[in-house]
């Protein structure tokens, strides 16, 4: 392999495994303890075994064996539960890290990819770090280590029982390589089937409403039953395969240790006088050998079973990795509550200009005293929301100055300056909690009333099922285009401050909405705040005294 | 309870015979992997007499050991005819349950269906309806396997031992196995519920807050926001914690009881082998098989730790029992007009060729008006030649009414697939309509109606993939066509040369747009007026 393939595995060990690596080691040394306590059990059994044939039987002699055989097992299944406690607690901590690391970035710093992609991330991908952390690298650990302690006991009793498992057990890390990529292709087809027929399904939910107008219900159920149908028998052909490259490790397992019993019983007859050392074998150990050989190719079996895990948490970390070197634009300040900047209000801006995924948007230069109202203007795409965004310090300058209440905005006056403005975004979010508490996000506690007059959205929540304690949700079910529009502006109205920045408020309305958008922000602007419009919409231009050409 | 066994039964008929066969091997596999290591100890403890007792000459070893390796062999291929099986069912019913959702959903109502769209809803059925699908191959199918096989083995038992040693084999496994995992089930179910919900809603606020991010920020509430939303992951995690505890305990309680039920085993076998009943030969079986049948038993805590999850998403995953019935056409009532309705006090009826805008402020209730008049919403008054649209058999009003929703889903897929929603129709049928709706000359040269839409809509504007959603419902030449907002994201020309062309494709149709555009209602002879009312 080149070391370019070797780098991506390298940086996924150093992210994930070596900050737990502590606990896995500890975890892999008891499993490895468990491990070990089978040939003590096989010992007792053999012992007692070769008890019965020796003599009379001693009932007293076989029950304290069995009392040994049943502690021991209790034993190993706490050692085993013990190690289980600390790989969970190791793969728990990796994916608080990495879910705390997202929480606090992806909101400071948003890169281009949705919302709802960082959440699936956070919340569905990362746990699929779990297997790779708990399962994979104890099976390492107890594949370096029981085979070859199990090995030598049986080569201490009989070589040709010992060659068997040697010759079979290096087999099996030969086709490991083999079935390890077969069961890593076979598991990842079988999980590209299921988000296949996932995504498929998702589509055809999203499309339901259409497809019911269009009376397609049935073609389109028929024609999904057909595309799952299709998926199914080509992801069998290769599960076939896959499955026959993983039955061939099961078939040496097999093998060997119906060699071995065979070899023992004709041993144990006489009729094979060779394979033993100075002493022939006796039944006890004979039906040693035959209890351990099993175990000698579990741990191997389970690594192989474990393959596809450590291919799944690559995948994860690949994506962390993706997500942690993608371009981001860092918002100025903490986003803390401070006291509001003090001094007369003015915005003033020389010659800045924003660079964000490789585009370079230039900041008109404004002069803006208290009481101002003012329209950016542009056509789409020339970077109006993005003007806004730096106007409150949410994107950073990469030239020239912003310049607030007579002091530059840098991080450390970006909350206090973003203390005194209010921000209409251009589309609608509702998060999931009360209108009331979302309309307040300040969490001032005013009577919202006041606010819904002025934004001319009174009517809209008396309309609602519950009113102020609805939870409108996600895209605002229940609400049209034009009323999420008017509570974003009482809820902007809401924020308090002595500015208020709209993007794009009277996209989409009819008329009629729009104009009482446009009386609401005039009366807003009369009653002393400083408007800065971000807007193509003639009837928004016309209304006030002051427009600005963006990307002229 | 009832809910889980409704999907199961769904699951396990999706394909009989499959399902039985998977469900034969996987008894199959148990029953030799036990009956290998029971003949081996069999055979290595007769040996060993035999070679002590110094008549290993007349010892048969060829039949003994031509088992094993018998054995050996045909539970490797039992094996993967098994997996073969298993899975190829599992796939088979994975495919079924989510067609029963499917043809739930396609009877949902308009608002729903709307508003299930993007929503966190419809990730949630999909994640309900993927942890449904362990049931079968997780839990059926293996606690099925386990009792056959620990009923054959007490049968085989029984008859080349003694009854006292199958009964302590049978007694020691079943009654403890079934509470430990019976424990699991219920410990877990709380943990797992909690964990899902707790999942959902660090799904959902990480979503708002991103979204939400400005005003959070404005607001001065970012950190807080955080701080909750690590909150509601320890939470998560915590609970998930203590899913795992129990799955733990249960874990080491089995293993210890595979090592319990053996040492039982060997004891039953040695009393027995002190009255003199059988030799030791025979009484080393148990303990070999004993030991054979954790193999049985152990993998069973997979699936009973996961019983909570499976409850809870079979508790809100709604599937149709039984497919889309075909009611019986019914015929219209003589004489009577198209379509009427009625708007505040008025009767208002439409006629053939009719092209009529429905106006009113955002919020007025065009939409549910509209949804109504299809047939996906209770609106009292509405009469399509004659009779309620409730009353109408479900394909027989789709002949008759179309409708372009606000917000229109494509698919991925080709042009051509999209249109093919619709029906089967010729390629020149649709060109015709894409030419209607003005995006022939855009689309033909990108590739036509073989040109691809990847994701949802992306290489079509907002506009153009509205104008794709029209066409598509234009290839139905209904007689009443429901256009919501069709001119939303068109440009005042587009607008109204869709409009015109639209009439003249549809001449005898009658066409009720809802608009709130004024300028794009000189297209329509006639206007009515919609007032707000107290919805709901």
């Amino acid at each position: 392999m080149t070391k370019d393939a070797h780098t991506p595995r390298m940086r996924a060990q150093a992210r994930i495994i070596a900050p737990v690596a502590d606990l896995l080691r500890k975890a892999g040394w008891v499993s490895v303890a468990a491990g070990l306590i089978w040939p003590l059990q096989a010992a007792l059994i053999a012992w007692a075994v070769s008890q019965w044939v020796a003599g009379p039987v001693r009932l007293d002699l076989s029950v304290m064996a069995a009392l040994g055989v049943a502690a021991l097992g209790i034993v190993r299944a706490e050692l085993e539960r013990l190690a289980g406690g600390w790989l969970f607690a190791a793969a728990d901590e990796t994916i608080r890290r990495e879910r705390d690391a997202l929480i606090l970035r992806e909101a400071r710093a948003p890169g281009a990819d949705s919302s709802a992609a960082v959440a699936a991330l956070a919340v569905q991908k990362l746990p699929l770090l779990q297997p790779w952390i708990t399962r994979y690298h104890v099976a390492m650990t107890r594949v370096r280590v029981v085979p070859l302690v199990l090995l030598a006991l049986v080569f201490s009793l009989s070589w040709v029982a010992g060659l068997v498992l040697l010759v079979a057990g290096p087999l099996i890390p030969v086709f490991m390589a083999l079935v390890g990529m077969a069961a890593e292709d076979a598991s990842r087809r079988q999980m590209d089937e299921i988000a296949g027929i996932n995504d498929l399904t998702l589509e055809r939910l999203t499309a339901m409403l259409d497809i019911r107008l269009l009376g397609a219900q049935r073609r389109v159920i028929d024609g999904f039953a057909l595309r799952a149908d299709d998926l199914r028998d080509r992801t069998m052909a290769v599960l076939r395969v896959a499955f026959l490259s993983s039955t061939v490790l099961e078939l040496f397992a097999a093998l060997g240790v119906a060699l071995v019993a065979v070899f023992v019983g004709f041993t144990l007859l006489g009729e094979i006088g060779f394979g033993s050392w100075a002493q022939p074998l006796t039944l006890g150990e004979g039906l040693f050998i035959l209890l351990i050989a099993p175990e000698f190719f579990q741990p191997l079996r389970e690594l192989a079973a474990a393959w596809h895990d450590r291919a799944a948490g690559f995948a994860v970390v690949e994506e962390l990795d993706r997500l942690d070197a993608a371009p981001r634009a860092v918002m100025l300040g903490q986003g803390a509550r401070v006291q509001p900047l003090p001094g007369p209000l003015s915005i003033r801006t020389n010659g800045a200009g924003v660079a964000y995924a490789g585009t370079q948007i230039a900041v008109p230069d404004l002069s803006v005293q208290a009481g101002d109202a003012l329209v950016l203007t542009g056509p789409s795409g020339a970077g109006k929301s993005t003007v806004l965004s730096a106007l409150a310090g949410l994107v950073p300058c990469a030239q020239g100055q912003i310049e607030v209440c007579g002091q530059p905005l840098t991080t450390d006056s970006a909350d206090a300056w973003r203390a005194r403005i209010a921000l209409v975004p251009q589309r609608p979010h509702f998060a999931d909690v009360p209108l009331c508490a979302w309309l307040d996000p300040r969490g001032t506690g005013m009577d919202p009333a006041e606010a819904l007059a002025l934004a001319g959205a009174t009517q809209i929540v008396a309309r609602l099922p519950q009113g102020l304690k609805t939870r409108l949700g996600e895209s605002g079910g229940g609400v049209s285009g034009g009323e999420a529009r008017r509570l974003m502006i009482a809820r902007a109205v809401m924020m308090g401050g002595d500015v208020l920045l709209a993007d794009e408020p009277t996209a989409d309305l009819d008329p009629e909405t729009a104009t009482h958008i446009i009386d609401a922000l005039k009366r807003l602007n009369e009653a002393g705040r400083t408007l800065i419009c971000a807007s193509h919409d003639p009837a928004l231009i016309a209304a006030f005294d002051t427009r600005v050409e963006v990307g002229a | 309870m009832s809910a889980l066994f409704n999907i199961l039964r769904l699951l396990l008929t999706a394909d009989r015979k499959a399902m039985w066969r998977g469900a034969m091997l996987s008894v199959l596999v148990l029953l030799m992997g036990a009956a290998l290591l029971g003949l081996s100890g069999w055979f290595i403890t007769a040996t060993g007499l035999a070679g002590l007792a110094g008549v290993g000459i007349a010892f048969d070893v060829f039949r003994p050991s031509a088992g094993v390796r018998f054995l050996a062999l045909g539970r490797t291929a039992a094996r993967y005819g098994e997996r073969l099986l298993t899975h190829d069912a599992t796939l088979r019913a994975l495919a079924a349950l989510r067609v029963a959702v499917l043809r739930r959903q396609s009877e949902a109502d308009g608002r729903s269906l709307m508003q299930l769209r993007g929503s966190a809803g419809l990730t949630r059925i999909i994640a309900d309806v993927d942890a449904l699908d362990g049931i079968v191959l997780r839990l059926v199918l293996p606690a099925f396997a386990a009792l056959v096989t620990h009923l054959v083995v007490f049968a085989l038992l029984a008859w080349l031992v003694g009854v006292p040693v199958a009964m302590t084999v049978l007694v020691g496994y079943l009654p403890a196995a079934a509470l430990i995992l019976w424990r699991l089930g219920r410990c877990g179910m709380a943990p797992s519920r909690q964990a899902e919900a707790e999942q959902q809603a660090l799904q959902r606020g990480i979503i708002d807050m991103m979204r939400d991010r400005e005003a959070l920020i404005l607001a001065g509430e970012l950190g807080a926001q955080e701080q909750a939303l690590m909150q509601t992951d320890m939470r998560a995690r915590r609970a998930a914690g203590t899913l795992d505890q129990a799955d733990r305990a249960a874990a080491a309680q089995l293993s210890a009881l595979v090592a319990i039920v053996t040492a039982a085993a060997f004891v039953a076998g040695a009393v027995l082998l002190g009255r003199g009943v059988i030799d030791p030969a025979v009484a080393v079986i148990a303990t070999f098989v004993a030991l054979a049948l954790g193999e049985a038993v152990m993998p069973l805590r997979r699936g009973f730790a996961e019983l909570g999850r499976m409850q809870d998403g079979a508790a809100r995953v709604e599937i149709a029992a039984q497919p889309l019935a075909d009611a019986a056409p019914i015929d219209p009532v003589p004489d009577a007009p198209l379509l009427t309705l009625r708007l505040g006090g008025d009767e208002v009826a439409l006629t053939p060729g009719d092209f009529v805008a429905l106006e009113g402020a955002s919020g007025s209730g065009k939409t549910t008006l509209l949804l109504g008049i299809a047939g996906l919403h209770p609106v009292p008054d509405i009469r399509i030649k004659g009779r309620a649209p409730q009353d109408w058999p479900e394909a027989q009003l789709r002949r008759i009414v179309a409708m372009l929703p606000q917000r229109s889903a494509l698919i991925s897929g080709t042009v051509r697939d999209n249109l093919s929603l619709a029906g089967d129709y010729s390629d020149a049928a649709m060109k015709e309509v894409l030419e209607v709706v003005d995006l022939w000359a855009a689309l033909s040269p990108r590739g036509g109606l073989d040109l691809r839409l990847t994701e949802a809509d992306a290489g079509l504007s907002g506009g153009q993939a509205k104008r794709l959603s029209l066409a598509r419902a234009l290839l139905l030449k209904p007689e009443i066509l429901l256009l919501d907002e069709p001119t939303e994201g068109l440009d005042a020309q587009t607008a109204q040369r869709v409009l015109t062309n639209l009439r003249r494709y549809l001449p005898d149709a009658a066409v009720l747009a809802a608009l709130h555009r004024g300028h794009d209602q000189a297209e329509f002879d006639r206007m009515l007026r919609i007032e707000p009312q107290a919805r709901r």
